[in-house]
């Protein structure tokens, strides 16, 4: 391949595919695309870093949500959560892919067009998450909260856009093999395709409505959808969505970063192409089954999340197959470390990635689940991997490129290795204070004393004392945003310095011959070793794998069928086997006032606090109440088990306070508890319900199976009457009148329904009682 | 075989791949944890007779609660039973835990009245005599307004907390003014009562 330069007029963005004699064609690749998605990686970054820095303090001061909707940790969790993910670490891996994709294959993307609408479709939904998140408008599965327009939009962004761009591009690339870092990107595409896809199945409750009666709802109900999986089977999906997220949005395409930035920082090969072989595809098709371990001690079936548990456990060697590749890259090139700030960061977020391979596989065992779970514990695994591993490659990608992308010397080496020391502290200051928070609060739970009460009855005081490792993870990550705008200010003055106009070099190399002759093995059977020697050792040579390698299309259908299968293996018994979910007789669908309040509930964000799943654990059903029972969640579209329990389960809250308590406690959880961390929602008690628009909500639900009888034809009055109800018992109990149509109601007509079900008599021994 | 540290005949925008053998501790802890995860799996989840851990759950449950109240067995919810088996330091502790873990968040740190009523006066709205406690607290009252924890509540916790909430009568704590009626004092009991251990011993935790 060789190399010219030509001024900038000459290569127009998507021009000099001239084929010239004898096959050599010339061609340009597109960087400007790789500057839109590494520009906006920053953007984001520090967006995203802010958003998180400002919840960290709110859990230690949570007058820091101003008493304001849009401030408080249920509505901005998401919102950090999302923008951390698919806005910093999504626009890091499209600069990546855009970036070393064109250089691996030789070829310029397929569109220009394409790559646009990419990148503008992708700041469109995150400007739409950025907008909707606060606003309350959320699915409230954790990192697919975003509601259905949108997931219409990443889906036509991601498939239609990136994918197919991303595929005409190994169509028409030439170089014959695909290099490793391709087959992770590979993997990326399309099984987060189908995850988005099959995470988001939805009934939309304003199109629905507007189908069946022709009348148009108002904005809120046309922005609600309902899943339509209910309770176990949601959860799981959601889990089997949520961790291969982690596995296919933040570990492959990083690891394809690290196969292509690596090497080329470094300039040293890669150390087992072997290793690169046997790790990908064992953590392809491992990765997909290790979902449940989210959802140990649930009301999973055993089966399911011993699976979780197991095939988490068979990931720790996959995983630390990128490690050893990378590391080991490394040998021969330590003393670049201590130079290169580029280096620095790699080095330590790949060590960070082993950190957190093992520490999932751990955290995913059961016994240390049941004392990690819920707790700040996985606050500190997820950081770990977010700021360490993503974070930091991201940035050693950054300084890596920034040079090259504005073909200029980076502005400072020196701030770059301050970035890298003040961010390495930053992370270890967080995740040291979290694992300390989580171990402490996960221990407190569980505490008897010797008389067999539990040691700390009030829930609050294992929040107090958490008060000052809080403190400590705010200092921590405040440390880690100067990082970033270290960052931010070496790439803004490096391209201030910029090459203008920008040289284009012109690449030239032959297009890919239609016949081509696979090596000849390099194995010659030898007359001393038996028939099935010699396969094994056919098959350890792996040039099957290398024939592999120049069939994008059949190695794409490979990685799909290894996900797909793995993921039917789970999901086919738990939808067909009846067992899995035993029928609860007294478990009744939700009043229509209810149903309301529980959209209140999902709109609020509750679930980022407050878990609805009780672990057989004796310490937890002291505390909380008989545990939860797989048949009670029936008609949770969606489910709201949570996973952190900054607040207390509320699994069986219902009949446990009074209504008056709740309004009180809605007003200023202070009011009623002096240390809770909770933030005060007096708008509830302001803003009415629009109990017209109840039906549509209802008739969505009835959609998805729901059996609601009456309540299909007069779902208002219902509400009206319940509310009423509510309102004069809160006015009995010395309470404000006048809140009959207010939101609060609602939410506490759900709140005092959750988990009483499973203590009344079955609906038909009602109806004998009530004959009497 | 690989040939270690020696550069393949490939190259992909100048990036090299070594032929090195993927590290034999690595194929041993991965066909390991293979291995484990089929012997885990048969045993605990093939097995029809392993147990789950609904079953540990119940164990765990019925070993501390004869922990628990091997000593007392099954109270009676009676008069003499309610006023003094709080007095008695051990399970008045334990009295005191089942009121923080279920009635200080509407009555008080130390029963003062919150959102419910102060339960350190001569005042009652639902009780008449020392065993409406314990019926109040089973059944609920005011319409919702006191919770009934009838099926939240061991038999013996409810009467535990009962006669905690019965010793709590006369210490006056300042905090929500008396509400309902002024009722008789509870009846003198018997002296077998421990009366060396007065009943706001506990409260100082």
């Amino acid at each position: 391949m060789s190399q010219v330069s030509v001024p900038d007029e000459s290569a127009r963005a998507g021009v000099p595919e001239t084929p010239a004699r004898e096959g050599v064609q010339e061609f340009v690749y597109d960087d400007a695309i790789v500057r839109l998605f590494m520009g906006a990686t920053l953007l984001w970054g520090l967006v995203a870093m802010l958003v998180g820095l400002l919840l960290a303090v709110q859990l230690a001061v949570p007058q820091a949500s101003f008493s304001l909707p849009w401030l408080t940790f249920g509505r901005l969790r998401p919102l950090h959560t999302n923008a951390a993910i698919f806005a910093f670490a999504g626009n890091a891996i499209f600069a990546a892919i855009y970036y070393s994709t064109q250089r691996l294959c030789r070829a310029r993307m397929f569109s220009d067009v394409l790559s646009r609408l990419h990148f503008w479709g992708w700041q469109a939904v995150i400007v739409s998450a950025a907008l909707t998140l606060p606003m309350g408008i959320t699915q409230s599965k954790e990192y697919a909260e975003l509601e259905w327009p949108i997931d219409l939009l990443i889906a036509v962004v991601w498939v239609g856009f990136f994918g197919v761009n991303f595929f005409w591009t190994l169509a028409r690339r030439r170089e014959r093999h695909l290099y490793v870092a391709i087959w992770f990107y590979i993997a990326t595409i399309v099984t987060v395709a189908m995850l988005h896809v099959f995470n988001n199945l939805w009934v939309p409750v304003g199109i629905a409505e507007l189908l069946a009666t022709g009348t148009m709802p108002g904005p809120e109900v046309m922005l609600k959808s309902y899943p339509v999986y209910a309770g176990v089977q949601d959860a799981f999906m959601q889990w089997w969505y949520g961790h291969n997220a982690v596995a296919f949005f933040l570990t492959t395409p990083f690891l394809g970063l690290m196969y292509y930035f690596l090497p080329k920082a470094a300039e040293r090969p890669v150390f087992s192409y072997k290793l690169s072989i046997v790790h990908f595809w064992s953590l392809v098709f491992i990765y997909i089954w290790a979902g449940p371990h989210h959802l140990h001690y649930t009301a999973l079936p055993g089966w399911a999340s011993s699976l979780g548990m197991l095939f988490s456990l068979m990931l720790w060697m996959p995983s630390w197959g990128g490690m050893i590749n990378g590391l080991l890259t490394l040998r021969g090139a330590w003393h670049k470390v201590t130079q290169d700030p580029v280096l620095k960061f790699f080095v330590v977020g790949i060590t960070f990635y082993g950190m957190s391979t093992f520490e999932g596989p751990m955290l995913s065992i059961k016994s240390v689940n049941s004392l990690s779970h819920y707790t700040d514990w996985t606050i500190a695994h997820v950081h770990s991997g977010a700021l360490g591993w993503n974070g930091f490659m991201t940035f050693g990608m950054i300084y890596w490129l920034a040079p090259r992308l504005f073909q200029t010397r980076l502005w400072s080496t020196r701030l770059a290795s301050t970035h890298f020391w003040v961010g390495t502290i930053g992370i270890l200051l967080y995740v040291i204070s979290m694992y300390t928070a989580g171990i402490t609060q996960g221990l407190m739970w569980r505490a008897f004393d010797e008389t067999g009460r539990l040691a700390y009855p009030d829930f609050v005081e294992t929040v107090t004392r958490l008060i000052p490792f809080y403190w400590i993870r705010a200092a921590g990550g405040a440390l880690f945003v100067a990082g970033i705008c270290m960052g931010i200010v070496n790439v803004l003055m490096t391209w201030r310095n910029r090459s203008r106009p920008y040289d284009r070099p012109v690449h030239r190399a032959p297009a890919l011959a239609r016949e081509y002759a696979d090596r000849a093995p390099t194995y010659v059977p030898s007359e001393t070793v038996s028939g099935l020697g010699h396969k094994a050792e056919r098959f350890v040579r792996a040039d099957w794998h290398r024939r592999w390698e120049r069939l994008p299309a059949r190695f794409t259908m490979f990685v799909v069928l290894a996900v797909v299968a793995a993921s039917l293996f789970e999901i086919i018994p738990l939808f067909l086997v009846r067992s899995n979910v035993p029928t609860i007789m007294s478990v009744q669908p939700y009043t229509p006032l209810e149903l309301a309040g529980r959209d209140i509930y999902v709109n609020e964000g509750c679930y980022n606090c407050h878990s609805q799943m009780i672990r057989p654990i004796f310490a937890e059903t002291k505390r909380y109440g008989e545990y939860s029972k797989p048949g009670e969640f029936v008609y949770d579209h969606p489910f709201q088990w949570g996973s952190r329990r900054i607040g207390p389960d509320l699994a069986r809250e219902g009949g446990r306070q009074s209504h008056l308590w709740h309004v009180l406690h809605f007003r200023d959880p202070r009011e009623v508890n002096t240390n809770s961390v909770m933030p005060a929602y007096p708008w509830l008690l302001a803003e009415t319900v629009n109990f017209e628009e109840i039906q549509a909500r209802v008739d969505a639900m009835a959609m998805l199976g729901v059996p609601y009888g009456d309540a299909m034809h007069n779902a208002a009055d219902l509400a009206r009457a319940q509310a009423e109800k509510i309102a004069s018992e809160i006015v009995e109990q010395g309470g404000d009148v006048g809140l009959a149509d207010k939101k609060v109601v609602a939410l506490i007509a759900y709140i005092q329904r959750l988990g009483t079900d499973l203590f009344k008599a079955p609906a038909a021994d009602e109806a004998a009682a009530a004959g009497e | 075989m690989s040939r270690a540290n020696e550069p393949m005949d490939h190259e992909y925008d100048g990036i090299q791949e070594f032929d090195n053998p993927t590290p034999a501790w690595w194929h041993l802890i991965f066909l390991g944890s293979v291995v484990f995860a089929f012997v885990y799996f048969v045993h605990y989840d093939l097995n029809p007779t392993s147990w789950t851990i609904h079953d540990h759950h119940r164990v765990a449950q019925v070993r501390e609660l004869q922990r628990m109240f091997a000593e007392i067995g099954t109270l009676k919810p009676d008069e003499r039973t309610i006023l003094t088996v709080a007095r008695d330091p051990k399970w008045g502790a334990v009295a005191e835990g089942i009121f923080a873990s279920n009635c200080r968040s509407c009555h008080g740190e130390n029963g003062e009245g919150l959102v419910g009523p102060n339960l350190t006066d001569d005042a009652y709205k639902n009780v008449k005599v020392v065993t409406d406690i314990f019926k109040v607290i089973n059944g609920g009252a005011a319409n919702g307004a006191m919770p009934a924890w009838g099926v939240r509540l061991h038999p013996n916790e409810q009467i535990l907390v009962a006669s905690y909430v019965a010793l709590l009568r006369g210490k006056r704590l300042t905090g929500l003014a008396p509400d309902g009626e002024v009722i008789a004092p509870w009846p003198e009991v018997g002296a077998d009562a421990p009366s060396e251990a007065p009943a706001d011993a506990p409260a100082e935790g």
